[in-house]
This record gives structure tokens, sequence and C-alpha cells, in this order.
């Protein structure tokens, strides 16, 4: 989905699809960036969802001197930004989307605020539609500790669980400001030495818990020994507002990569039969399983994150180990070479010479020319 | 870099043959030789000499050495110099009348021998093997110094030694530190203008101090003596090209982050027809130059200093007109290789042909061929003119461009006719057809490509054919081996699974669909493609040719067939346009593998610390080497030889496993090369294991022994550096990684990935230049291309913090223009200073203070922090204001914070006074305007001048904008009460780019923006009258009359008696006559009674006081005369005492 026009610095862009990937690039490269026809074919209800208002509500409090325009339909947005600001932030994030959703953007803009960011945000942290708080704790700040080096002030806690649809829960996120990111050259993605997983159950009973971790520990001990999953039972104000439970496993290899998957049970309101806890561990498992066979240096939902990373890096050659690549990042890649002009070289590692053993699918070596972001909100003395 | 010139080897020395020294030495060898051991060190001969003798003494020496060595340290810096660099700038500066242009010709002249008549612009030599330089001349404008100042590798700083330094190389000195310091280099001229020989040395020595406290202490000072025929003398100019071609330049910071250009050649493309319909249109202009610093991307925007930020609508590379010779091994330059490259200067015209760049110099032999030209070359020109007689200034540069092309012009289209006679290069002739064809046809091909991931299914079959013609490009062939090894791969897999059956890949719910995305995303034959489209020009051009070459050829077929594939595109791009966005990766209903099956199981079974590990970091590998390491302890004694013998053998071993991987592979089955590469690894020999044992040993020998063994050598502790190496050896890694990691690509995706590096030669189009620029153009004004990075391009506030120059006479006052050199711009902008407070404040100040910096902010373009920036107050060349300031640059400073808002407040004090007071409440009035101001500061803290504080409560309805307060006490009527605040100042959104270039040239010193308020006033003989309150007025004090103290009542009655108020009169004698009192006659014989007793009472007490008076005087005399007969007898006893002791002494002493 390449830009439809540019108008001098201003991209625009059509469909709602993206939304979230062309908002932060545009905060990160300073470009403004206008989204036409959003959901102008939906007959119901067109235009911006509510969930997409909170998010640019979000982006809104994160920088300064940004300027939104909406049209009265809320089919067109025009989004030029300010300056990353960071700071302590407050953000109800709408129940439609998991706490995920929002999330994402702070990791990809907090390195690059003025000041630190330390944000609750609150609604719902584990969802269906994006990646859970625990899979983000897992897989995408591992990520980011690499390309910021020293993790001190790095931190994500989960306040308060709170599934969909109701949500009520809340977390908090504390990100350090760095100057510029380092161009990183990883390539060997080490063998899976251990699994950790996390097993939530809000308001339901707790037998659910314990069912699940037991399927999905007996698919995972027959690949490796050592298992652990930890059970999180909450009960009244801590466990949100409505029922639900659900797992997330993570696998961290010798050389620090983190795979992370998870799986939640069905709502209420959704028609679905509900979910039978030792089928969530199975499938918990399997998708697990199916991360580690497509391998790479960092989670399949993160891929994106880690070409941004590289893109913003410093101007020396990165190169960065993934699976195999996701359509979002192939849309993510795309739009890089939009705001950033930054065109990655995509090709397959070459096969080592004492590399006998084929580990998984196939790999794809992304290599790239950093365009040397610096961050321009920090103060020096 | 020593060895670029050939014949620099430096001269070996040679030791003396004969004399005194001579023979000791022959001494002293015998005497070695005559030594059993005459390899020992004087350590090991007296190792006494060399113990610790004192530890405090070894801990302070060891220190001082560690800090001598810390302080030469720097951060590693990740060299950026590309292969083949782009030439070294050399600027010559220097105040006029210094000989800048003698210089720069006799330098031509020693390197090229060639004569430039008039030099313009920079001119580009070949000088050596390896290098090439470009010289730039600098005028004496401040902006052009400026813009040198920033692009410029190396300075040459004339100074005439007769007259001494000028303030020009003052300023030009200072414009350097901030803009990063190039090399600079002194040479004094007008030598032979002082005759006197001592003074000569005198002068030179005074001058070389001078510039050392400039520069640096020890910076090169070169002197060029004098004249002989109008030129240098040849071997100091020899000498100095020496130098040049030698020197080493360190990595500056601004210039490491961004790329930028000098333009060597500046070309007009204007389509004629407009320029003659209006001359003052926008300007298509072609820009010429080679890249420096780091790689340029088209797609950012550039500065043009002295003009504008403008964006790239065109960039290209195009032949090196002036390359480095190959690489033939030969000691010096031929003389055909000696190039000389000089578009503006007059040096001739250029001709390109299609493998060669052919250099017209103004020399005898030019003169020859010209009539034929010439003639040739007048009959165009008059034809030019009769067909459009308008065309003033065009004709000109058409002339010039014509020069030598043989191409007759066909002047029914205009454009057409630009591009044949205005490019002027065949060598462009492949990029020419995307210059012909519409760029938006272009871009539409380009968007159609990208936008589509299946497309390539689509256009498989069509491409197939192009594919075969091109296939060098292994990324951009999409062969139809893919879908065969689809089919095949995931044919066995599937048949077991139900779903596979009906399942199209459209629907995406089988496990096959999900296998072959995989596959379609990890595969790198068209990832790139998938990712990028047609990202290669010359496929796209081919495509594009081919769409229109089927749209004429095949007429309904043609047309059916991109109709349908547009069609699918745009749906395609409906379907995604609104769907959710999710990042993870998609699943489809089940489409996980049953990954405890057991032929799925091995997929991934080495995924796992529990599978097969690698040979290099297999454990029991590993233990297997030691074992056998420490079994035959010989192969360890020489382990050298063995190694080498081990690579040797290996690699043919290792050959043979890729041929048999690339076999397989091609056939099919991963699981097949597993197995075989698994049987490889049990067989790996031991000489093999051995070998990977060795590499262990020696890696972890050179981590840990050898720094050891080194110090104990010296005789000496060293300290450990092992983290500044480490970071050195990283930095290095990454240069080597930065230059070899795209060495291999083809250019065109090289470009694509990386940019346009430095050295390399581009053009750049620009649409919209505004007309006075190619009008207005002065080759002797160097036009500086820079490109902004990320955001650079956005405006916004920026903090600084700034010094005023010691040497600059005035102070700066806020809310005055400032001219502001920073990054690549020149900018006017209205600066507003103050003073960082502890608690962060920004403070308002309303002039800079001397010798301390202070804070500065601005509304200017956003520049990365810690870029150096200065400020000077005027740019215009102006000899009397130049007398009156002597210096010019106003304040120097860095950028510290980018903002879009401003936070610098002034101090406020709000003053209101009560209208009715009840106790500790109060009523203020004339504080605020209205009750809305008085709603935002409720609760603010307020103070009488008594220093009664309070605070404010609630607005009151009248008068409009009083308030309620209530204090810590009651407060008088005649208080006045404040409240101070803070007020945020509005920093002026002013920003105007220095548009020097775009000026006629005799005014192009002259650039006057915006004038300061006092310029103004001046000019227009302005005075504003005085404040009366700013006045001096005598002041009258009337006297404080006070009013008379009231106690209460209640108070009063309080009171003890003593301090109660009397009711009587103040002043008895002046009190009204009391009234008579008559007493009845009890009474009145009571009080002659008493007053009888009281009459007797006195008397008595009067008569004894009197005789307690005479007692006392008497008792007193008699006091009086005891006290002084004792004093005689005493006096006399002293004086008897004082005789007799006078009398021994008297004695004595006789």
């Amino acid at each position: 989905m390449p830009p439809v026009a540019q108008e001098g610095n201003c991209l625009i862009y059509r469909g709602s699809n993206f939304l979230k990937q062309r908002l932060v690039l545009s905060c990160l490269s300073g470009k403004p960036v206008k989204i036409t026809q959003i959901r102008s074919e939906d007959e119901q209800a067109p235009g911006l969802r509510e969930y997409e208002i909170s998010l640019i509500r979000l982006l809104d409090k994160l920088t300064n001197g940004t300027k939104i325009e909406l049209n009265p339909a809320g089919t067109s947005v025009m989004f030029s930004p300010g300056l990353l600001h960071g700071g302590q932030l407050q953000h109800d994030c709408c129940v439609q989307r998991g706490i995920g959703y929002y999330l994402d953007v702070l990791i990809a803009l907090g390195p690059f605020c003025k000041m630190p960011l330390q944000c609750n945000l609150r609604g719902v942290t584990n969802s269906k539609d994006s990646p859970s708080v625990d899979h983000i704790k897992g897989a995408a700040l591992s990520l980011l500790k690499r390309f910021i080096l020293v993790d001190e002030g790095l931190e994500l806690r989960v306040v308060r669980r709170g599934v969909a649809p109701l949500g009520g829960g809340e977390i908090f996120f504390g990100c350090p400001v760095r100057k510029s990111l380092r161009a990183i050259q990883f390539q060997q993605q080490g063998m899976v030495k251990r699994i950790r997983g996390t097993v939530y159950a809000c308001k339901v009973s707790p037998a659910m818990a314990n069912r699940t971790v037991e399927v999905a520990k007996g698919c995972m001990l027959k690949f490796l020994p050592d298992v652990y999953i930890y059970t999180d039972q909450n009960r009244g104000k801590m466990s949100g507002n409505s029922p639900g439970f659900g797992i997330c496993l993570v696998a961290e290899t010798t050389d620090g990569v983190c795979f992370a998957t998870d799986c939640i049970s069905n709502t209420q309101e959704e028609a679905q039969t509900p979910s039978i806890p030792e089928d969530l561990g199975k499938e918990v498992a399997m998708r697990l399983l199916d991360e580690i066979y497509r391998g790479g240096c960092c989670d399949s939902s993160y891929q994106w994150l880690a070409a941004l990373f590289m893109a913003l890096g410093q101007k020396h050659v990165s190169k960065f180990l993934t699976g195999a690549l996701s359509t979002y990042t192939v849309h993510f890649l795309q739009h890089l070479r939009d705001f950033f002009s930054v065109t990655f070289k995509l090709e397959n590692p070459e096969a080592e010479d004492d590399e006998d053993d084929e580990r998984g699918a196939q790999k794809v070596l992304m290599t790239c020319v950093g365009i040397g972001y610096t961050n321009i909100s920090k103060r020096v003395i | 870099m020593a060895d670029d010139v050939g014949q620099d080897k430096r001269k070996q020395h040679r030791a003396r043959q004969s004399g005194v020294k001579a023979d000791k030495k022959k001494l002293k060898t015998k005497k070695d030789a005559n030594q059993k051991e005459p390899e020992l060190t004087a350590r090991q001969r007296n190792p006494k000499a060399f113990a610790i003798n004192s530890a405090q003494r070894a801990e302070r020496n060891f220190r001082r050495k560690e800090d001598l060595t810390a302080k030469k340290q720097h951060i590693p810096v990740v060299d950026q110099t590309p292969d083949e660099p782009p030439p070294v700038l050399i600027a010559v500066v220097g105040p006029p009348k210094v000989g800048k242009t003698t210089l720069i010709n006799n330098l031509i002249k020693s390197f090229t021998r060639t004569n430039v008549t008039e030099i313009r612009g920079p001119i580009t030599i070949v000088t050596s093997k390896k290098r090439r330089i470009t010289l730039l001349e600098c005028n004496n404008d401040i902006n052009s110094m400026i813009d040198v100042a920033k692009c410029a590798d190396l300075v040459l700083l004339l100074c005439d030694a007769s007259y001494g330094f000028e303030m020009e190389i003052f300023e030009f000195l200072n414009i350097c530190q901030v803009h990063g310091m190039p090399k600079i280099m002194g040479v004094l001229t007008h030598l032979d203008m002082i005759k006197n020989t001592k003074q000569l040395r005198k002068r030179k020595k005074e001058l070389k101090h001078r510039f050392w406290t400039e520069v640096y202490d020890g910076a090169k000072l070169f002197y060029l003596s004098g004249l002989l025929h109008g030129e240098y003398l040849r071997n100091e100019i020899k000498n100095l090209g020496r130098f040049i071609s030698v020197m080493k330049f360190r990595p500056l910071q601004w210039r490491g982050a961004h790329s930028y250009l000098l333009v060597d050649r500046m070309e007009d493309v204007t389509n004629t027809d407009t320029v003659r319909r209006n001359p003052k249109c926008d300007r298509e202009v072609v820009l010429y130059g080679y890249v420096r610093g780091v790689p340029l991307k088209q797609e950012h925007m550039v500065h043009i200093a002295g003009l504008g930020d403008a964006r790239i609508d065109e960039l290209s590379v195009i032949p090196d007109p002036c390359p480095l010779p190959g690489t033939e091994k030969k000691r010096s330059l031929l003389e055909k290789e000696r190039l000389l490259y000089a578009p503006m200067s007059g040096v001739g015209g250029i001709v390109y042909d299609k493998d060669a760049v052919y250099i017209e110099l103004q020399g005898s032999h030019s003169h020859k061929e010209k009539t034929a030209e010439a003639t040739e070359q007048e009959a165009l020109v008059s034809k030019l003119i009769d067909k459009k007689s308008t065309m003033d200034e065009q004709i000109e540069q058409q002339e010039f461009r014509l020069f030598s092309d043989a191409a007759p012009i066909k002047s029914k289209d205009f454009k057409s006719d630009d591009e044949a006679s205005g490019s002027d290069d065949e060598a462009e002739a492949d990029d020419s057809g995307l210059d012909a064809a519409s760029s938006d046809e272009e871009d539409e091909f380009a968007a159609k490509d990208w936008r589509g991931e299946s497309s390539d299914e689509e256009q498989d079959a069509e491409q197939d054919s192009e594919d075969a013609s091109s296939g060098d490009e292994e990324y951009q062939s999409l062969t139809d081996m893919k879908g065969g090894d689809e089919e095949s791969d995931e044919s066995d897999d599937e048949e077991s699974r139900i779903l596979a059956s009906n399942m199209s890949w459209k629907t995406n719910l089988a496990q096959k669909a999900q296998d072959a995305f995989l596959q379609r995303h990890s595969e790198s034959r068209n990832l790139m493609r998938i990712v990028y489209g047609v990202y290669n020009q010359s496929e796209r051009n081919k495509q594009e040719a081919d769409e229109q070459g089927g749209d004429s050829d095949e007429e309904l077929g043609g047309l059916f067939r991109v109709a349908s594939k547009q069609q699918t595109e745009l749906q395609k791009d409906k379907d995604i346009r609104d769907k959710e966005e999710r990042c993870g990766f998609e699943y489809q209903g089940d489409a996980t593998r049953d990954w405890l099956s057991d032929e799925n199981k091995l997929l991934i079974k080495n995924c796992f610390v529990t599978g097969k590990w690698k040979a290099s970091e297999d454990a029991e590998n590993l233990l297997k080497l030691d074992d056998m390491s420490d079994n035959d302890s010989e192969v360890y004694g020489d382990f050298e030889d063995l190694e080498t013998g081990a690579q040797h053998s290996g690699k043919p071993k290792n050959d043979d496993d890729a041929e048999k991987e690339v076999a397989p592979e091609s056939a099919d089955a991963s699981l097949g090369k597993r197995r075989m590469t698994r049987v490889e690894e049990e067989n790996l020999t031991k000489t093999e294991l051995m070998a990977k044992k060795m590499k262990l040993k020696a890696k972890f020998d050179a981590e840990y022994d050898n720094s050891g063994e080194k110090g104990e050598e010296e005789g000496r502790i060293t300290g450990d550096h092992g983290f500044y190496d480490d970071l050195k050896a990283e930095a290095q890694k990454q240069s080597e990684l930065n230059k070899s990691e795209f060495a291999h690509l083809d250019n065109e995706l090289r470009i694509q990935i990386e940019g346009y590096r430095a050295g390399l030669y581009v053009r750049l189009g620009f649409n919209n230049l505004p007309a006075e620029f190619v009008d207005n153009f002065d080759a002797s004004y160097p036009v500086l291309v820079g490109a902004l990075n990320m955001t650079e391009e956005n405006v916004g506030y920026v903090n600084c913090k700034v010094k005023k120059h010691r040497w600059y006479k005035k102070i700066l006052k806020t809310g005055d223009p400032l001219i502001v050199s920073m990054g690549w711009r020149r900018f006017q902008t209205v600066a507003i200073y103050a003073k960082v407070e502890d608690n962060f404040r920004q403070r308002y100040l309303k002039y800079t203070p001397n010798h301390v910096t202070c804070s500065m902010t601005f509304w200017g373009p956003i520049t990365p922090q810690n870029t150096g920036f200065l400020a000077l107050q005027t740019v215009r060349q102006d000899q009397e204001e130049m007398k009156r300031l002597g210096f010019r640059i106003a304040a120097t400073g860095c950028v510290t914070e980018l903002d879009k808002s401003s936070q610098i407040m002034k101090k406020l004090k709000l003053v209101g006074h009560p209208f009715k007071i009840y106790k500790n409440t109060a009523f203020v009035k004339d504080m605020f305007n209205s009750s809305l101001e008085v709603a935002k500061f409720e609760g603010a803290k307020i103070k009488t001048v008594s220093g009664i504080r309070g605070q404010i409560k609630k607005a009151h309805h009248t008068p409009e904008g009083s308030y309620r307060a209530t204090f810590e006490d009651k407060i008088l009527l005649s208080d006045i009460v404040f409240c101070r605040t803070w007020f945020t100042v509005d920093v002026p959104r002013f920003y105007a780019p220095v548009t020097t270039l775009l000026l006629p040239p005799a005014e192009k010193s002259q650039w006057q923006g915006m004038k300061t308020l006092g310029q103004l006033k001046r000019e227009r003989a302005i005075k504003n009258e005085a404040q009366p309150d700013s006045m001096y007025t005598e002041i009258t004090r009337k006297p404080k009359i006070f009013r008379p103290l009231v106690i209460p009542k209640a108070l009063q009655r309080a009171l003890p008696y003593k301090d109660k108020p009397k009711l009587g009169p103040e002043n008895p004698r002046t009190a009204l006559e009391r009234v008579a009192v008559i007493n009845s006659p009890y009474e009145q014989k009571v009080s002659k009674m008493m007053k009888m007793i009281e009459t007797n009472y006195k008397d008595k007490r009067f008569r004894q006081r009197k005789e307690t008076q005479q007692r006392m005087k008497k008792f007193k005399a008699t006091k009086r005369a005891e006290e002084a007969s004792k004093m005689k007898r005493q006096k006399e006893l002293r004086k008897k005492v004082s005789r007799a002791i006078s009398k021994v002494r008297n004695k004595n002493n006789n």
C-alpha cells in the first residue's frame, strides 16, 4: 500500500489498515500524514473506530505540538506530529482492542522521548486481537533491550488484569530515553533452552488454569525438560470486569532470543462455544512450536520493531535474522521506505560451514543501513 | 597515505663509517660478539636496578602513565571514507589582495601544467594516483566564508605577512571552530616586502605564535617568500603541493552525519518557451557535484545555502568527469591522466561521449579547430535567434552548451530540444527514456508493482521471457521454479491432510497455504519483489516499455490484460485497505501443524538445546577435542604447522560440503540433506577437530596471555586497556562491514539500499528554483547543497547555550533580529535570551550578560542537539559598520534542546489595593480586570508591603476584577497587596533564510533582512517619549501626621492604673478652673485636723532631713581630714625611701 500521493512533506494514504504504523512512523520522521477513505465503503460505521481515536489521543498525550484534523464523518484524518515528549502519562484505552495495541506504540516511541516514559494504561490487558501484555513483556521487551543496551528504567508491570470485553485491567510501562540506537548484527538465534509461561484466570474457577497448564506443559515437555508455567489467579478487584482465562508461553534461547505466544478463552459475547482449557493449552503449545519453527532472532509479531530500530540505527550496516516475514512486516517495510527511504536487503542467510542441521524453517536475513536517527527531543546540558 | 606520492620514501639513516663514534661502535660490537649471550637486555643483566624500591613511587609512576594514555584516547569513530573518496576540498581563504588567485593558479600549474586564466568556482584536478583535489577560492564575503568553512576539508589561510593578520582571518577561524574545525594551514605571503632579514625572522615568529594560539600549538604555517615573474617560487609551491597531497583528515561530527556537495556546474534546463513568456517563472535547474559526507538519498530534502530548502526531483549518477587513473602499476601519473575539471572557470566546454569525457582547454592547440566549429555554432545560433527573437540570456548559455555538439537542434519541440542540447550527456542515454516520460506515469507503475504481494504469481508468465534475458540479477528474476518448488515441496506433506483438497490459496485456510506463505515470505528470490515491487530502475523501464509496446501492438488482448491486472490489484488493495491492524503472524483456523507427530517433530527437534548442537558448540565434541590434545602432546608442541596444514586440507572438504548441499537442495528433500550433513559431522577427521581446537586455543592465548607476557618483558606493570581496545576493534569491524556488505551488489541496487555514496559524481535536478538564482548566478560564490536528515526540514523552538563573543563590542538585546548560521543554514530569526535558574526555570533576560553563557531561544529549523552555531547582527559588507564593530561575529554557542513550545518566564508583580477590610479578610481591587482572571488565580499567594501574607479566595462582583482575600492578620486600608507570578514570554515565530544567492551580483554582499528597532529609529529619527515613571524628579516628602491613639474601652478597663489613659487635662496649667467644693462642717473639721497633722508631719520630716544632712557633712569633713593626714605621712615616707635609694644608686654609680 504505497502512498497515494505526496504533497510537499505530507504523505497521503488510503484506508484504515496500518493506521498505527503510519502514525508511529510519522511521529518519528516528523512528516505529516493524511489518511483518507477510512472505511468509506462501510455503510454502517464509516470512519475511524473508537479504538483508533483512542490511539490518536494517546499520541497526542505523548507528543507536544501535534495537530490532528478529522473530517466530520471521520473518514479522513490529517496528522502532523510534534516532538515526542513522554514523561508521566495516564491513558484509558478503548476496550475494543487490547492494551497491547497501544503498548506497541509506546515501545516504538519510548526511547526517543524527551523525558523517560512512565505510563499507566488502563483497559483490556489480554485479548485476541493484539498481543497480550505478557506476550509483549516476553518478546518485545527483550528485543528492545538489545537495542538500547542498558535496561535501567525499562519496566512493564501488570498492575491488574482485565480481559475482554469489559477490561478493567491496568499496566505500568516505564521506558528510558536514548540519544541514538546502535547498529547491531544479530544473526544467531541459538537454541531454545527454557520455556516459561503464565496462566491467568479472572473471575473463573482456578481449576481452569491448572487444566490449561497441565496440557501445555505436557506438550512442551516432549521437547524440553525446563518448562515452568506460573499461575496467576485473580479475584475481586484485581480480576477486572469480565471473566476469562488464558495462557502465554515464552521460549528463551541460548542467545537470549524470546519467542512468545498467547491464547485466550472465548468471551461470552462471542457466539462460539466456551473454550475448553485443554484445547487452549494444546493450541498455545502448538503455536509456540510453530513460532519456534519459524525461528529468527525475534518473535514474529515484533519483526516490525526490529526493522524499525535497525532503520533508525546509526549510519552503519545492521543485520538481523528473522523467520519468514509476516504480512504486517512486509507492509511495515514498505512504510519504512516511504517515511525514511530505507530499503532493506532481504536474503536467505548463507549456510554456515559447520552448520549441518536444519533448524526450523527458512530464515530471512534483513540488512540495511540505518538513517542515523538521533533523539532530537532530549535535552543536553 | 604517505605512499600516495610515489617518490615520498623517507631517506634511511646512514651510520657513520669513520670518526670517533664509528670507532666506539666498532669496539662495542666486537665486545658484544665476544659475549656469550649478546641479546640480554639491561633488565636481564641487572635486575636489581629495575626492582621496585618504593611501592608508592611505583604506584605514582603507574598512575601517571595511565593518565597520559587515557588522555590520548578518543572514542573510536567508525571510519566512513569510501573506497573511492571524493576529491579533497581545499579552500583558499584570506582577505583581498593577499594572493589567493595566484596561489591557486600556481598550484594548478604545478599539478597539471596548465594555465587557467580565470578562476571562478571550484576546480577539480587529479594530483596523484589515489587523490584528487578540488580547489575553491573564497571571496571576501562573510556568507561565502561561512559556507566554505562548512564544506572545506582543508583550508589554506592566506595572510599578508607585511600587514599581519586581519580581522577576516580571525573571523574565519572562529567560523571554523563553530562548524567543526577543518584542517587549517596558514600560508604567509608578501614576505619579500620585509627587506630586513632580522625583521623578517621576527615577524615570522610573531605571526606563527599568534597563529598557534588561534589554531593549536604546532599548526603548520607555510611561507611563500615572494614572487618571481608574477608567480610564487616553484619549489615552494611544489612543497605546498606535497603537503597537501599527504594530508590526513579526521572525521567531523556534522559532516559525518550529513551528506553534502559543492556544486561545480549549474545548468538551467527550463523550457525556453516558458522562460520567454515569463522571464520570472520558476526554473528547472540541474546541479552537479561530488557527493561528500555520508550517502545521499533522493527522498531527503536538501538545503541550498543562500537559497533555501528544496526537494530533489531527480537524482542520478553520471560518469566521473575527473576520474582517478586506472589501477595499473606505475610510479606517477601520465600526462593525459592529469585531468582538470572546471566547468565554471571558462576552462572550456565539456563534451561527453559515450565512454569518455573530453575537456576543452583554452590552450593554443584548440584555436585551429575552432574555425570549423565556430561557423557551425554560429549558424545554429543564428537559426535559433531567427526563430525566437525574444530569448535574452538563455541564448548565451545555449551557445555555450552547444559548443561542440554535433547533433542539430529540432526547433519544433522545445522540450526535446533542451534534452538534446542541454543535458549534453549521452552517457545518460539509458536514463533519458525515464526523463522524457512523464514522471507520474512512472510513479503509477511503481505503485502498481509493489501493491500486490500476489501479483508476482500473475506476472510470472509474462516475466519469464524478460527474466531469461536479464537473468543476471537474482533478486529480480522471479523464475517459474518457485511455483514448481511449492508444488513439489508441499505435495507429500499435504496428501495426508484432509483440508488440502478443497482449498485454493486465496482462502488461506489450509496448512498448505500457511506453508506456501512461509516460503513465499522467506525465499530470497522473490522476497525483495514482494516487499518493494519492481525496485530496479532498468527493470522498471523495460516493463514500462513492454507495457506500452503491448498496448500498441496487441490491440485488444493487450488492453484486456492490462485492465484485468489493474482490477485485481485494485481489488487486492481494497481487501487489505480497511482490515483490522494486527501485528501478529496470521493464523487461519487451526492451521498449525500437529507438532507432536513424529515427522513434524523432526523438523524442529534441533531448535532445542536437547537437539543436535553445532560442532563448534557441542560440549561432547569439545571434550573429545580436549582429550585428544591431552593425549598427544606433540601435536600441541608445534601447532602452527598443523593448523596451516589442516586449513589447507579443510578447505576442499568444505567445498565438497557446499556442493553436496547445493545438489540435494535443488533436487528436493531437506531431510535428505540433513542426514547427509550429519554423517559428515561424524566423519570429522581427527586433524580437523584438532585444527578447531587449536584455533580456539590460539584465540584464548590472544585474549589472555599476550598482554601479560609483553608486560613482563618490558618490566613494567601495564594497565588493562581491554575495554578501549574492544571498542576500537568493534568500530573497525563495523567499518569493514559497511564497506564490504554491499560491494558485490550491482550498482543500482546498492544505491537503492545505501544511497548515493560519497565520491559519486551526481546530477541533481530541481524543478522549482527561483529565476533569480539562475539570472544572478555568480560562480565566485560557492553553492553548497547540504542534505537534511529526518525532521531537520521542520521548524520549532530551538533552545541554545550562547555566549556573546568577547571581541564583539556591543551586547545583544532580546527581541532584536539575529542572523544565525547553524547546520547548513544561514537564517535570520528573533532571539529571546534567558537565564536557566537552579530549578531549571528559564528567566527572561533583556540583554546578554558579558563573559558568561546564557540560554537563547528562537524559532528556527530543528537541528540536532550539540550542533554549533554562530550569530551575526549583519552580513552586509559595510566598511563603516565594519570599522565601528571591528569583529562581526556577535555570539557563538550550541543547541541544547528542541521543542514545540517555549518556557521563558518573566517575573510579574500584580498590585492591588484593599477597599474593605473585615478582620483578616479583605476585599482587594485593581489587581485584575475581570472575574475570569481572578478565577485563574484562586488560591494564589499574596502579600502586603508590610509583610502580611495571604491568599486569593474568590472573585467579588463589584468592582469587576476585585476579589476576596484572607490574610494572616488584619491589613490596613493603606496597605498595598502584591501577587508575585511568572509570565510566559512568547518567542516570535520569525524565521527567514538568508538568500544571498538570489541577489544580483553587485548586491550579493548587501543582504539586509529585518532591521532592529534601534536601527529603524535611528534611520527615521524617531525618539520615544520617556515614561513619566522613569523620569528623575525631586522627591518631596510631607511630614506624616499620625492620628491620635485610641485605646478601646475594654482594654482601658483591663489596664493597670498606671497605663490607663488619664482623663485629666493633658496640660494642667491650661486646664479649666475646678468647681468650688463646699464641705460640711464635720468634713471641714476633719480636713482641718488632717491638714494640721500633715503640716506637723511635714515640718518634722523637714527638720529631721536637715539634721541628717548636717551630720553627714560633719562626718565627711572628719573623714577627709583623716585621709589627708594619712596621705601626708605616706608621702613623706615615700620621699625618704626614694632619697635613700637614689643615694645608694649614686654611690654605686660613683
